[in-house]
């Protein structure tokens, strides 16, 4: 289960299996296979484990919080709207 | 690809399921085209699906449609937002954006079916207004091959507990400042850099990402796994000038490396590809 093959049969088809384990794009099967594969692979699993962190430093990095004015300006267009048409 | 043909994909966000153009779209078989009213995603997101699912929206007054918009789309102003960042690049162009998108979503809102996911919804709307307000350069055609992959059975990774010391590449990106992974994200491709932000970010599945995107999911697909590639050797670069560890690209992986040592070129060469392969 460690031959690195099943997870495809070049390095570009492994890496993709490992962006649809991660992306939840998987069988249950196919999760249970790349599961064990990993758990026996060290150079698969920091492959892994690399895409995990982008993973998480990219959603980290990108989490904003908007101008405390933006709501009130969204709803003020909202409610311009509402009077220009009604 | 003919000039009529791309005139009718005109991008229309808010297209009803009875309009002629629609029902053309849908004798070709072209499932890349999703209206939003017939916009059906896997997991509603919304303060009451079971109680929304069943509302009559015909019958609804203005009051209570305001009312109802603002009590489950105002929610999501800071993540629309979030992603108005990685397209419009400075805050101000940001902002305009989420008002021009939010104010289009209220006008249309009439013809979000309730109970569906309303996220998708508005970052699809967010997405359009994006392309036809601040993109110049022409959106490419629809592919008129069908999806394969539409059956998938769509289930969580497990969580794999790997051998426990990480790797110095590893820890050297995950102490990377916030504005190098900007920055990283930012040097991508836009379409790549949006289906990365729209898959890890918000957590979107392949297929939420094709509607968001009005592209099909083999194209989200690609953009993704390119996307991804361009984004660690980008990544890498910057934990290398930040000598935080001893970073390697993806061209130096141990085992599914591809040889690519040079990001920008690819990048360029990337998006000339896929234009080419969806012509």
């Amino acid at each position: 289960m460690s031959d690195c093959r099943n997870l495809g049969d070049c390095a570009d088809s492994r890496i993709e299996r490992l962006y649809e384990y991660l992306d939840g794009a998987l069988s249950q099967q196919d999760l249970v296979d790349i599961k064990q594969h990993l758990d026996a692979c060290p150079a698969c699993a920091e492959e892994y484990d690399l895409e995990r962190v982008i993973r998480s430093v990219v959603k980290r990095s990108c989490t904003e919080v908007a101008p405390d004015t933006l709501k009130a300006d969204i709803l003020g267009r909202i409610n311009h709207l509402r009077t220009v048409n009604h | 690809m003919t000039g009529t043909r791309t005139e009718t994909i005109e991008r229309s966000d808010f297209q009803l399921s009875t309009s002629p153009q629609h029902d053309r779209a849908t004798a070709r078989g072209e499932r890349g085209r999703v209206d939003f009213s017939s916009m059906n995603t896997t997991a509603p997101v919304g303060s009451n699906p079971a109680e929304d699912a069943e509302l009559d929206v015909s019958m609804e007054s203005d009051v209570d449609r305001k009312a109802r918009f603002e009590r489950d789309a105002m929610q999501y102003v800071d993540q629309l937002y979030s992603a108005a960042m990685r397209m419009a690049r400075n805050p101000s162009d940001a902002e305009d954006l989420v008002q021009e998108a939010y104010t289009k979503a209220f006008s249309a809102f009439h013809q979000y079916k309730p109970g569906t996911n309303l996220k998708a919804w508005l970052y699809r709307i967010l997405t359009n207004t994006y392309i036809n307000l601040y993109r110049k350069r022409q959106r490419e055609p629809l592919q008129s091959h069908s999806d394969t992959i539409e059956d998938w059975q769509l289930a969580k990774a497990a969580e794999h507990t790997s051998s426990g010391l990480r790797s110095a590449e590893v820890e050297a990106l995950d102490h990377l400042p916030d504005s190098d992974v900007k920055s990283a994200l930012q040097s991508i491709p836009e379409d790549f850099r949006l289906a990365v932000y729209f898959s890890d970010v918000e957590g979107f599945a392949y297929k939420e990402i094709a509607e968001i995107m009005n592209t099909p999911i083999g194209t989200v697909m690609s953009r993704l796994h390119r996307g991804r590639k361009l984004l660690r050797d980008s990544l890498s670069e910057y934990a290398h000038e930040r000598g935080l560890g001893a970073a390697r690209g993806s061209g130096t992986s141990t085992s599914t490396g591809n040889g690519n040592t040079a990001p920008a070129k690819t990048a360029a060469a990337s998006t000339t590809k896929e234009q080419e392969t969806t012509k």
